[in-house]
């Protein structure tokens, strides 16, 4: 007896590996080598694109490399301290960027919203309204800079000729030539080419709102701006969050727009920070470039972390 | 098969990405051009084979281009010769880059100023002083090609940054066409005025176009012919007299100008002007096939805002010689790029391009069949200055002296602007 038993349990160690062996090849952790291999392309990719141009940029940052000589010198924080404290060129740029990214966030998200709240529903008009304000987003940025140079052109232009119909002389502008205005022009531009798009995002979100919460507010007797605050407003939270952080990084990166429609170099009341750090690489700065691109991807991690921390935008209940 | 764990397999991508890391700390400057100045000669000889990238701006003379090519062909059958064309902006910001590989540009043009600079500093160039070509220039011109002792290109076409003037409307106007000082220049601008054009069109709105007229506004205000250098090396200062004077008297163009001329582009300005609605187009005459293709059918002249308040000028205009030609240094198909730039120099295709795109070039025994060509010869042996604005090698630094233009014109005192521009040329001493 003892002697099946031993012979039992003999046998049953053979089991055993087997099982382990199965569980192991069963276990998430334990996979075939070949498996890995697949993501190796994507891995190369992004590291020879992605990674390593990031890095080197880091590397370049610290140097005085004009862009092509085979000499350059370490320069430490110089780069760093020079676009603060010395360069007013880059903090004019960074200035202009910011209130760019205020304006655009801000007018785009209220204006996305208001079209999303408006055309909500999947009527046969609001269908043709939505594509009739998406169509935008599907031009080039290029393009969009052309039509929009053309309507400020204050001598042929459309907006001035316009204002000349309709007997509103004295509101005719030099728009674009206007220090002190032509940011705000270019703002303008930036809000028509992307609010669609935007107003599509809240659309789905507008669209996922149980329609019984307004029924019952409403058998409350809660009024439209009550319903908005209490059910609407939370509910696209999320939406409004995809909205801003994507609408800052777009702000921030509007580089085309501006050189389309202000030309290149754009003059400084529309020089943004990535047109700024474009002129630096044309001028033959790359280090001083490439210390501007580090600052010019740390303002957006910020100001995107901010945005996340002071809005808080996130759906109720979560 | 064997097997590794998902640890072993985050470090084989770990290795990996120091790899890339470490890779990616090379130092910069790595380059297939060798650096620091004009590399060996051009082959004077050899096959002329293969297929040759010419790279540079003017996409408006790209048919021109290639008929050239056409012809060059017949000659050589052996050869391909393909333009890659860039916009003017990109290629200034970008062209270095794109050439110095050596696949793109075995034979390349560069703008006057500080990209020929660059390229030179850079080694692109191969040297031309014994090159088959350099003997068909006229030797006064070659200047703006040299680097040291190197005839690094050869600068190819001849402008005038220069007003071009509607010769009818001034006519009619009873304006004169050579001002002997600024009293007379202002006084021709009333004299249009009150024809009822517009004496000026300016396309202040685009920092390049809208720049030119500054070349012809310091020319004579300058107390030196290199201020631009100067200015940039903090011996001359924009606060100076003369340059607020210079200011002054742009304030005193601003009556003349178009309706908010700040915000106007070029191809409106130039609308204004081919149009008939605007006297003088305060560009260039690099811009007369453009305006000619929008219509303009009567005469043109040029026109030197004269700022001498004595008449005494030194210059009776401004030029620029550009569109430098030059043979790659790492080109692999060095001796077919020459002999492109060879047959390119010789008068007869020389004037077959300068005909074709309404430019003068610096080739010696054209004939200028084209007859607004024919017309502003005479400016070839005028008494003219080097266009000052391409002495500047910093971008950022001749934008803001620029603008001070920019800036009076929009109603910013003279000081003020200078001030502003002194500010950001001090910052990059």
């Amino acid at each position: 007896m003892s002697t099946h038993l031993g012979m039992a349990t003999k046998r049953k160690a053979p089991g055993n590996r087997a099982e382990t062996a199965a569980k192991k090849r069963r276990s998430p952790t334990r996979v075939s080598p070949a498996l890995y291999l697949f993501p190796l392309p994507a891995v190369l990719v992004v590291a020879i694109f992605l990674v390593m141009p990031t890095l080197q940029a880091f590397q370049y940052a610290v140097t005085d490399w004009n862009g092509f000589s085979a000499a350059f010198n370490y320069v430490g924080v110089d780069n760093f301290v020079r676009a603060f404290t010395k360069d007013s060129l880059f903090t004019n740029a960074l200035t202009n960027n910011l209130k760019f990214v205020l304006l655009v966030v801000i007018a785009q998200t209220v204006f996305s919203l208001l079209l999303a709240l408006l055309l909500t529903k999947n009527s046969r008009g609001n269908v043709l309204l939505r594509a009739l304000f998406f169509f935008p987003t599907i031009l080039s940025s290029v393009s969009v800079a052309f039509i929009w140079k053309f309507i400020y052109d204050p001598n042929f232009g459309l907006a001035n000729s316009l204002l000349g119909a309709v007997g509103l002389n004295g509101l005719q502008s030099s728009y674009l030539g206007d220090n002190n205005q032509a940011l705000y022009w270019v703002a303008m531009t930036q809000v028509w080419f992307h609010a669609g798009q935007m107003m599509v995002v809240y659309i789905a979100g507008l669209q996922a709102i149980p329609q019984e919460l307004y029924e019952a507010a409403e058998i409350d007797g809660a009024n439209k701006w009550q319903q908005f605050k209490s059910i609407t407003w939370p509910f696209v939270a999320p939406a409004t969050s995809i909205v801003v952080a994507y609408t800052t990084v777009q702000s921030f990166k509007a580089f085309d727009l501006i050189l389309g429609i202000a030309g290149n170099p754009p003059k400084s009341s529309l020089d943004i920070l990535s047109t700024r750090i474009y002129s630096t690489f044309a001028n033959s700065e790359f280090g001083y470039a490439a210390a501007q691109s580090i600052i010019f991807m740390a303002m957006i991690a910020l100001v995107t972390w901010l945005q996340r921390r002071l809005l808080r935008l996130t759906p109720k209940g979560e | 098969m064997t097997q590794i764990s998902r640890r072993q397999a985050i470090a084989v991508l770990g290795a990996l990405g120091l790899g890339a890391t470490v890779a990616a700390c090379a130092g910069p400057g790595g380059s297939t051009a060798p650096g620091g100045s004009t590399g060996p000669a051009a082959p004077s000889s050899g096959d002329i084979t293969g297929k040759v990238s010419f790279a540079h701006w003017r996409g408006e003379d790209k048919a021109v281009f290639d008929e050239l090519i056409k012809r060059f062909v017949a000659k050589n059958s052996g050869v391909e010769v393909v333009q890659d064309i860039s916009t003017s902006n990109d290629y200034n910001a970008q062209g270095l880059q794109k050439v110095r590989g050596g696949a793109i540009g075995d034979a390349f043009a560069t703008f006057r100023g500080s990209q020929f600079t660059n390229f030179t500093e850079a080694g692109v160039y191969t040297e031309l002083k014994n090159s088959k070509a350099v003997g068909n220039y006229q030797k006064s011109l070659l200047s703006a090609g040299q680097s040291g002792d190197s005839q690094s290109g050869l600068p190819y076409q001849i402008v005038f940054p220069m007003p071009m003037a509607n010769v009818d409307l001034f006519d009619k106007a009873g304006a004169e066409l050579a001002p002997k000082d600024w009293d007379a220049f202002l006084n021709m601008c009333e004299k249009l005025a009150s024809s009822g054009v517009t004496p000026i069109s300016w396309p202040g709105g685009d920092v390049g176009n809208g720049g030119q007229l500054f070349n012809c506004m310091i020319a004579n205000n300058a107390p030196v012919d290199d201020m631009c250098v100067q200015i940039e090396q903090g011996k001359l200062k924009c606060t100076d007299d003369w340059f607020i004077e210079m200011l002054n008297q742009y304030k005193e163009l601003a009556p003349f100008l178009q309706a908010n001329a700040t915000g106007t582009a070029v191809e409106p300005a130039q609308n204004l002007f081919s149009q008939g609605k605007a006297a003088m187009l305060a560009t260039g005459s690099y811009h007369l096939a453009a305006v000619r293709n929008l219509g303009a059918k009567f005469p043109i002249e040029l026109v030197f805002p004269n700022t001498s308040k004595d008449g005494n000028a030194k210059y009776e205009g401004v030029y620029n010689a550009t569109f430098i030609l030059g043979v790659n240094s790492a080109s692999k198909h060095q001796a077919a790029a020459a002999a492109w730039i060879d047959f390119l120099s010789e008068p007869e295709n020389a004037g077959y391009y300068a005909n074709q795109t309404a430019q003068h070039v610096s080739v010696k025994d054209v004939d200028y069949t084209n007859a607004d060509l024919k017309r502003l010869s005479p400016w070839l042996d005028k008494k003219t200055a080097l266009a000052a604005r391409f002495q500047f090698q910093n971008l950022d630094v001749r934008n803001a002296v620029e603008a001070t233009a920019t800036a009076v014109i929009s109603g910013t005192s003279p000081q003020q602007a200078a001030e502003a521009a002194q500010k950001i040329v001090d910052e990059r001493l």
